[in-house]
């Protein structure tokens, strides 16, 4: 097992194997996949050509290693001990960050000070809002729970304050499905696509809280809600 | 937040021993007593942005603190200096006293009684 007999491995496979032009393809259409998720604008089109870039590129890697067809190799076993790893860190630590995230924080119900906060979340999706001691605005979500800061509460009004709720509560519906997509951007080692999701649940708590309210909410506290 | 060594004696007032924005706030919060935060973005004129991470560090610090009060279902933080403005002034003198003798010993004792006799 050697990294540079492999590499020449490579090479040599490349030249002989007869799916050497399925992984071209594969390249080809991975990078086609990711030009046009720069040239479209829907933020939801555009995240799903990422993924299936993200999915080709994945497809690329096993067909490669599969036309390698060596015993053992140095290169496949760090690549998924990597894969592995990063499994374990992205889908363990989601499970257990909000419990860390009450204790860090001294976290507690949000209900209990502002009922209506709780009974709103409610009616989206199960999760529980918390506030803790902060006089910074600040707003996230986490596993099923969502963190707001009591300088948030203390900042906004009714209306903007539901717009961040429901920003957030979009996360918390949608939460099952961004640890795959951190997984799937760690094994094709590309940066998860942030920007698309945020928009996404802008545009959710548009339709929930109204945009004059999400927007005067921004303008408040920009960039403190994620 | 008074740190020895964040004490830079080149300075003005307060702002020998606080930043700026703390200096500010703890001068309104001990002239003013209890105060809310958008009181006190008022009276010091700083945006929320910048002091509400002061407040944070003057509360965790022990200079300030800070009660939540609800009112018809809304809340708000009701601020407090913890400390006079007397009692901070002596915490920080014998802060610096107890370098000096540190540093110095029956030298810096020997200035000091010079220094009241003189005044």
């Amino acid at each position: 097992m050697n990294l540079f007999g492999e590499i020449n491995c490579l090479g040599l496979c490349l030249k002989t194997s007869e799916i050497a032009s399925l992984v071209a393809l594969l390249i080809t259409i991975s990078i086609a996949l990711l030009a046009a998720g720069f040239i479209i604008k829907n933020p939801k089109y555009r995240l799903s050509t990422f993924v299936s870039a993200q999915l080709s590129v994945l497809l690329a890697i096993f067909a490669t290693f599969y036309l390698m067809k060596c015993e053992e190799m140095l290169t496949i076993y760090l690549y998924l001990g990597y894969a592995g790893i990063s499994f374990v860190m992205i889908f363990g630590i989601i499970r257990f960050y909000d419990r860390l995230l009450i204790k860090r924080l001294n976290a507690k119900p949000a209900g209990s000070i502002m009922k209506w906060t709780q009974e709103f979340v409610d009616r989206m999706t199960s999760a529980t809002v918390y506030y803790y001691d902060s006089a910074v605005p600040r707003a996230f979500a986490a596993g099923r729970s969502i963190f707001v800061s009591l300088g948030l509460l203390e900042l906004l009004n009714d209306d903007e304050l539901k717009a961040v709720l429901a920003h957030e509560a979009w996360h918390i519906r949608n939460n099952s499905r961004t640890p795959y997509l951190k997984q799937l951007a760690l094994m094709t080692f590309s940066s998860p696509k942030g920007s698309e999701i945020e928009y996404l649940a802008d545009s959710f708590a548009a339709r929930i809280a109204g945009s004059e309210a999400l927007s005067s909410a921004r303008r408040k506290v920009d960039k403190v809600f994620i | 937040m008074v740190k020895l060594d964040q004490i830079n004696i080149s300075k003005d007032g307060l702002t020998k021993f606080f930043s700026p924005i703390e200096a500010e706030i703890l001068r309104v919060l001990w002239s003013e007593g209890e105060m809310m935060t958008s009181e006190l973005t008022e009276k010091t004129n700083i945006p929320l942005t910048s002091i509400a991470g002061t407040l944070d560090r003057l509360v965790k610090a022990g200079y300030a603190n800070r009660r939540v009060d609800t009112v018809n279902g809304r809340v708000r933080y009701i601020y407090a200096p913890t400390s006079s403005e007397e009692e901070v002034a002596s915490e920080i003198t014998t802060k610096i006293l107890d370098s000096l003798v540190d540093t110095f010993g029956p030298l810096a004792l020997e200035n000091f009684s010079k220094y009241s006799d003189k005044k």
